[in-house]
């Protein structure tokens, strides 16, 4: 269950990803088809993130000498990660949520004064949420996994942005 | 004070693309002479985004500026979609266009945005609000011929019923009711505020909107912060925190307005959110005919109270 919400916070951070790194990017007015495919290369981004970590705990977890207190662990360092992500993925949706009210005002206000810090804490709350969950580990090897998915996670938005400012590049490349 | 942060200098954008005044034809720009610029104010940030500019024999090199105003400009349009430009611009326009027609203007109004840039203002107008209904036409001008094709580009991309066209907005071949403009007003300083104003001054001009940055003491810090989140190339960012710097006070604007465009009744919108002492990022400078001045009142409803005292 555990693992299961850390599974979803990660697509829910690869969808968000997708979108941060492809605003800006594109000037037309009417873009919802273009934020959809965004989300979706960032959910398939998070996808992949997850299965790079699923093969890693597998082969973790072959190689260990200990597998049940492997599990334990993993399922206790996982349990602590939630306490730092939770609270802010929920920080998160609920300013979204605000977005819902047709107010230009209250909109901006949570875009510059709630989203835009959150955003900028982005990679802190990766870095607090994972050391936090691996300062109680017992065993290297869980520490290790983490100290990996963290890796992951903070490399998603940096291959998304990547390719997001290429194909900017070329487009506006086409037009001058 | 840092000396990036320096009103008195100009913004990186507006040296490095310049154009004849009369032709309109685009001048070659040396970047020694950017250089200089900014080494008298000693802003090493600007310096620092200047000296990474391609260039040809010293020369700013035009085809690599322009995609750089062009990524600049797709970012820009950002800031303007996270602040709900667009929606800002319509709840104002609205009503000044409903006290045009109450006066008894009947023919197409003529809504010109002046420094478009890529026209977001007037692409947005053109694809959320039903024009022909309320038998408008929008149009953006702009000096700079890269960012008016790629506006035209953008709109026939979307086959929005806008148009787009280089040129000075002012100039006599064009007979515009109302003006408006989202962050152009602070590049005029000093005496040229003054004349930007006077150039308003036309017959069938009926009202002028200008958005800009309102200065208030944290407004550096936001600006700084913002930029540096969202804008991703240094120009957008040197040049987004130095607009609000050098933004006009409400009291320049509107003395600005007064003296210059007596013709029009002149004041501020949307200085404060809601009730509160809170300011708005935004405000804007209204410039309206004097007779038109009691129906803007009626036609803004609840919102009346947002409008300053318009003289």
């Amino acid at each position: 269950m555990t693992l299961l919400a850390l599974y979803l916070l990660a697509l829910l951070d690869g969808l968000l990803c997708g979108l941060r790194t492809s605003m800006g990017r594109c000037p037309l007015i009417r873009k919802r088809s273009y934020y959809t495919r965004a989300l979706l290369r960032g959910i398939a981004g998070a996808q992949v993130i997850s299965m790079l970590a699923l093969g890693a705990l597998l082969l973790t977890s072959a190689f260990s000498s200990h597998r049940a207190p492997f599990r334990a662990d993993l399922e206790a360092i996982a349990g602590r990660m939630l306490w730092v992500f939770l609270p802010y993925a929920a920080l998160v949706l609920t300013n979204l949520a605000l977005r819902l009210i047709p107010s230009t005002d209250l909109r901006s206000a949570t875009s510059v004064v709630m989203l835009g810090p959150l955003t900028a804490m982005r990679p802190v709350v990766m870095i607090a949420g994972v050391l936090f969950g691996i300062s109680a580990s017992e065993l290297p090897e869980t520490r290790f996994l983490g100290v990996f998915i963290l890796g992951l996670m903070l490399a998603l938005e940096f291959a998304l942005n990547r390719r997001a400012a290429r194909v900017q590049a070329i487009e506006i490349r086409r037009l001058v | 004070m840092f000396p990036a942060w320096d009103a008195a200098q100009p913004e990186i954008t507006d040296l490095i693309v310049q154009h004849d005044p009369g032709t309109l034809q685009r001048l070659p720009v040396r970047k020694q002479e950017l250089v200089e610029v900014f080494s008298k104010f000693r802003n090493r940030k600007a310096l620092r985004a200047v000296q990474a500019l391609p260039e040809n024999g010293g020369i700013l090199d035009e085809r690599e500026i322009d995609a750089l105003f062009l990524t600049v400009h797709w970012e820009m349009q950002r800031l303007a979609e996270e602040f709900y430009h667009g929606n800002r611009v319509w709840e104002i326009l609205r009503p000044v266009v409903a006290c045009i027609r109450q006066s008894g203007i009947r023919d197409t109004l003529r809504i010109v945005d002046v420094g478009c840039g890529i026209g977001y203002s007037t692409r947005w107008l053109a694809a959320k609000i039903p024009l022909a209904e309320h038998n408008i036409e929008v149009i953006g001008m702009d000096l700079n011929s890269t960012l008016i094709a790629e506006a035209n580009r953008l709109a026939t991309a979307e086959s929005l019923p806008c148009q787009f066209l280089h040129g000075d907005a002012f100039s006599s071949q064009h007979s515009n009711h109302v003006l408006l403009s989202t962050g152009v007003i602070h590049h005029f300083r000093g005496p040229a505020l003054f004349e930007f104003l006077r150039r308003h001054d036309q017959p069938g001009l009926q009202a002028f909107l200008h958005f800009d940055f309102q200065p208030w003491f944290l407004a550096p810090l936001g600006s700084l912060f913002f930029h540096y989140l969202r804008m991703r190339t240094a120009i957008a960012r040197h040049d987004g925190v130095l607009s609000t710097i050098r933004a006009h006070s409400a009291r320049t604007l509107t003395e600005a307005a007064r003296s210059s465009a007596p013709g029009f009744a002149a004041g501020i919108y949307g200085a404060r959110i809601w009730s509160t002492p809170a300011p708005r990022v935004f405000h804007t400078l209204v410039g309206l005919r004097h007779k038109l001045v009691p129906e803007l009142h009626r036609q803004l409803g609840r919102h009346a109270m947002r409008l300053g005292e318009l003289r």
